[in-house]
């Protein structure tokens, strides 16, 4: 089998749009209220140390993704175990990142429109995509990521110019209770976007200049969370506290907004192009991150799996919540906790720990031979 | 099981048997054979073919047996050359029996026009087929054979489908050996080399493939080499043929060879690291590997201002975005999202449709199907009707759909300028790719609308990134993104700083030339140099 190399500029649009992904969807942080963007720059600290975590554990073992590493620590049939719940778990955000949009299209761009039809064609093609490898989503993204930065930039240049920036919405500044604040930033903004991040443990193993990549995904990081800081900030600043914490999406509220001489109105469109390119890439991503684990599981090519696989996402995406409310509902209130944070966060440092005993206990066999 | 196994056996075993596949024709040696034998040999395999001639001749006191295809062979030329050099006074008293008085005669005789010494009956008759005249001297186990190739055909003349306003005015033509001379006229280098290829099991066609052997990538020319050895097919009558046959996936619309009738973007090319592929019998050339940037660029880019050729290098990306998406996203707009539009657009657009019976989608259609057939018409049609088929073109589809209600007056400009932006492409094999994805959008989006449209961009681009050209990326120097070869892609640099090849070649010299200055105007003497 061929194996598939991404170069470090595709690396960086990868991490980029994949947090961009539902992010610039739904809005973050904006359980801080008027100070979203403080929390989100915050948080871009946060992400940066997560990404450290990652790819420390990553480093540990080169050119092994996360179910070998897994395999290194226990058995075999204990890494399995491990893996089918890193399958599930990959799986289930893809449904969730994949429901956001679908949501999206249908309530904003196409309401007559199911939303299992947009769902289902939006996944065929990231079935496709997957099938072609993970250069091709590579690629792909490194071709459509331009795009996103123009249209951010159009985006503010176009509400700026229609005067829609409004200053006194974000001020008071930091008028803030501390333990608001501090909530807002953990768990929420570590474990949505940036705990996500974990899927990059597989994609990692992929990259042409490991030496490189270190500062590549911590500069993609950077990056995103400056472009995330300013799609609150803009939310923010245009629409008022208020509307924004009611917005369903409140970017693309934020877009509507925009007319300028009655003929520039209503860029709904390329608001709803750079989210269905974050989306895309973000599902892509944390799909791969399952098919890998099949191919660790099965041992057979992961690219037979991706359009079946696509198939069960685009199902569950449906099945896995009954409305729009009940979707949000259900990612703030249970699989924050219970699948987000172990999965995130419990399990790999768990993981780290025994993998730096094993690590200290061959080092010092080794030592003790050199010795003897 | 064993039944089906035995049945597979059996329909495997069965081989279908070629007519004249070289390799398996038997070798008869010219030894066993007198001249008579010979000859009917040859009536025999060629079938009293009307424009086979065997004549027989005497030089000196030995008998010869002259064979040739009188069509195929400049006849007063070989009357006057031959009979030149057999009757002159030296050549009368000599008899030929031994295999080096043969090789002395040819030595003195044909020296300078070049000969070859042939052992096989298969050499004699596939020497008469690719024009040359076989001499067999009795007694002699070996044939003479000589190259006196009528070489007929259209001369050199302009471009028809590359035109350019300033820059070489001269095209390839069929002849192979022309255009190889028009290449070798353009680079005058020892480094200029072109392999010979037999290809079409059945035709026999000349195929070379040419590259500058201290520019290419070692890799790539083994891969040509290779994929060109590997074809197996009965006749080749054009490059596309081959085009077709060494691909390296054919399942897509985009070409992934690219094809030029102009003998100085084969040159340039040549000097980038690429590899030309000349076919006998075709004057497009084809010019391996190909990525996407290379069809939106023309000769002429480098003839003019690089000011102008960026600006219109952009155009040709814009108008590549206009024909692919124009009429989708009219439909799509229309159809789905008419808040998208302005108010005062929306409603003109809304009151000029308002007699039109049809959805958008269908008024799309009507129109995109009659250009389509016009646009066919016009490429196949005899010259003389030419006339009636663009007046009525240009009336039917214009304005008296318009006027009888079918379409709207917007879907006329619609269409016009989907037309007129999928004519600036350089390159005629590129254009036909976005006419055909441009009705799998306007689908797509009669269904799911702007949306629709962005998955098809997507996979289309998805699509693309999957595609190679001989082992390159198609999307290379953009994806993977290369920084060094954004000279010349989307809009391009001044000459004097391209210095290097495209990355994405590896080429074993990467170096075009050494760094080089902007032009400037002379230091005055005595003053300070700035």
């Amino acid at each position: 089998m061929l194996t598939e190399k991404l170069s470090l500029t595709q690396l960086l649009t990868l991490i980029i749009n994949f947090l961009l992904g539902s992010a610039i969807v739904i809005g973050v942080g904006l359980e801080a209220k008027r100070n979203a963007w403080i929390v989100v720059l915050i948080g871009m600290f946060i992400g940066i140390v997560v990404m450290l975590f990652y790819f420390y554990l990553i480093s540990l073992l080169p050119g092994k993704n996360l179910f070998e590493i897994f395999e290194y620590c226990f058995k075999r049939p204990i890494a399995i175990c491990l893996t089918v719940l890193y399958v599930t778990y990959f799986i289930y955000v893809s449904c969730r990142v994949i429901r956001d949009f679908g949501e999206l299209i249908s309530s904003a761009i196409l309401p007559l429109t199911p939303t299992e039809v947009v769902i289902l064609t939006l996944m065929l093609v990231i079935g496709y995509i997957l099938y072609m490898g993970i250069e091709v989503l590579g690629r792909t993204s490194e071709i459509f990521t331009p795009y996103t930065f123009g249209f951010m930039g159009i985006l503010f240049i176009f509400l700026y110019a229609g005067g829609n920036i409004q200053l006194f919405n974000i001020e008071p500044i930091l008028a803030i209770k501390p333990h608001v604040m501090a909530h807002a930033i953990f768990p929420s903004i570590a474990v949505f976007p940036y705990g996500e991040l974990i899927a990059f443990t597989v994609i990692l193993a992929n990259v042409t200049d490991f030496k490189y990549s270190k500062i590549v995904c911590l500069m993609g990081v950077a990056i995103a969370s400056l472009i995330l800081a300013i799609s609150v900030f803009l939310i923010i600043v245009t629409l008022g506290e208020n509307t924004a914490i009611r917005s369903n999406f409140p970017l693309l509220s934020a877009a509507r907004l925009v007319s300028i001489g009655e003929f520039i109105e209503r860029i709904d469109a390329i608001v709803v192009f750079m989210m269905m390119l974050g989306i895309l890439i973000k599902s892509s991503v944390f799909m791969y991150g399952g098919l890998k684990g099949l191919e660790y599981i099965f041992k057979r090519p992961f690219r037979y799996f991706s359009i079946p696989v696509a198939c069960i996402v685009s199902m569950f995406s449906i099945f896995i919540s009954t409305d729009f409310s009940d979707h949000i509902q259900e990612g703030i209130l249970v699989s924050k906790y219970l699948i987000h944070l172990p999965m995130e966060y419990g399990i790999p440092v768990f993981v780290m720990g025994i993998l730096l005993f094993k690590k200290w206990k061959k080092e010092k066999a080794s030592r003790k031979e050199m010795n003897a | 099981m064993n039944y089906l196994k035995k049945l597979l056996a059996i329909n495997s075993k069965k081989e279908i048997p070629t007519h004249t596949t070289p390799d398996k024709a038997k070798k008869i040696e010219l030894t066993k054979l007198s001249l008579l034998d010979l000859k009917s040999q040859l009536l025999h395999s060629f079938g009293h073919t009307a424009d086979l001639q065997i004549d027989e001749a005497k030089v000196g006191k030995s008998n010869v047996m002259i064979i040739y295809l009188e069509t195929v062979v400049n006849t007063d030329f070989l009357k006057e050359m031959l009979g030149k050099t057999l009757e002159s006074p030296i050549e009368n008293d000599i008899k030929v029996t031994t295999m080096d008085e043969l090789k002395e005669l040819s030595k003195r005789s044909f020296g300078v026009s070049g000969y070859e010494i042939i052992k096989t009956f298969d050499d004699i008759v596939s020497g008469i087929l690719d024009g040359r005249i076989v001499l067999v001297f009795e007694g002699i186990p070996a044939g003479l054979s000589l190259s006196y190739i009528n070489s007929e055909g259209r001369t050199v003349a302009e471009p028809t489908t590359q035109t350019v306003v300033r820059g070489p005015k001269d095209a390839f033509v069929e002849d192979a050996s022309v255009n190889l001379n028009l290449i070798r006229k353009r680079i005058k280098n020892h480094n200029l080399h072109f392999e010979k290829f037999m290809i079409g099991n059945e035709s026999r066609t000349t195929v070379y493939m040419g590259y500058m052997n201290a520019i290419v990538n070692e890799k790539i020319l083994v891969e040509v080499r290779k994929r060109l050895k590997k074809i197996n097919i009965a006749a080749v009558f054009e490059s596309a043929n081959i085009e077709e046959l060494i691909i390296d996936k054919t399942a897509t619309v985009f070409p992934l060879a690219m094809n030029t009738e102009r003998p100085d973007s084969a040159a340039s090319n040549l000097m980038d690291g690429k590899i030309v592929i000349i076919t006998d019998g075709t004057p497009f050339v084809l010019m391996v590997p190909v990525v996407l940037t290379d069809f939106f660029t023309s000769a002429e880019d480098y003839y003019q201002n690089y000011f102008m050729s960026s600006f219109v290098r952009l155009i040709r990306y814009l108008s590549f975005m206009i024909g692919l998406l124009m009429p989708s996203a009219y439909v799509g707009v229309l159809t789905f999202h008419p808040e998208l539009l302005p108010t005062t657009l929306l409603l003109s657009i809304i009151a000029q449709r308002e007699g039109v019976p049809f959805p958008a989608v269908v008024e799309v259609f009507i129109m995109e199907i009659t250009f389509e057939i016009l646009r066919e018409a016009g490429v196949r049609m005899p010259r003389a009707v030419g006339q009636t088929v663009s007046i009525v073109g240009a009336l039917v589809i214009g304005q008296a759909a318009a006027e009888a209600g079918i379409i709207s007056n917007i879907m006329v400009i619609i269409v016009a300028i989907t037309a007129i932006a999928n004519f600036v492409f350089p390159n005629y094999s590129f254009a036909n790719a976005s006419r055909l994805i441009r009705f799998i959008l306007i689908i797509v989006a009669s269904i799911l609308g702007l949306y629709g449209v962005l998955l098809v961009l997507v996979f289309m681009v998805a699509h693309l990134s999957s595609l190679r050209s001989f082992g390159v990326p198609y999307l290379s120097p953009v994806a993977p993104f290369v920084v060094e070869d954004q000279k010349d892609v989307f809009i391009r640099f001044p000459l004097w700083s391209i210095n290097k090849r495209p990355s994405y070649l590896s080429t074993n010299e990467t170096k075009k030339q050494q760094k080089t200055d902007s032009p400037s105007p002379p230091v005055p003497e005595g003053g300070k140099k700035n």
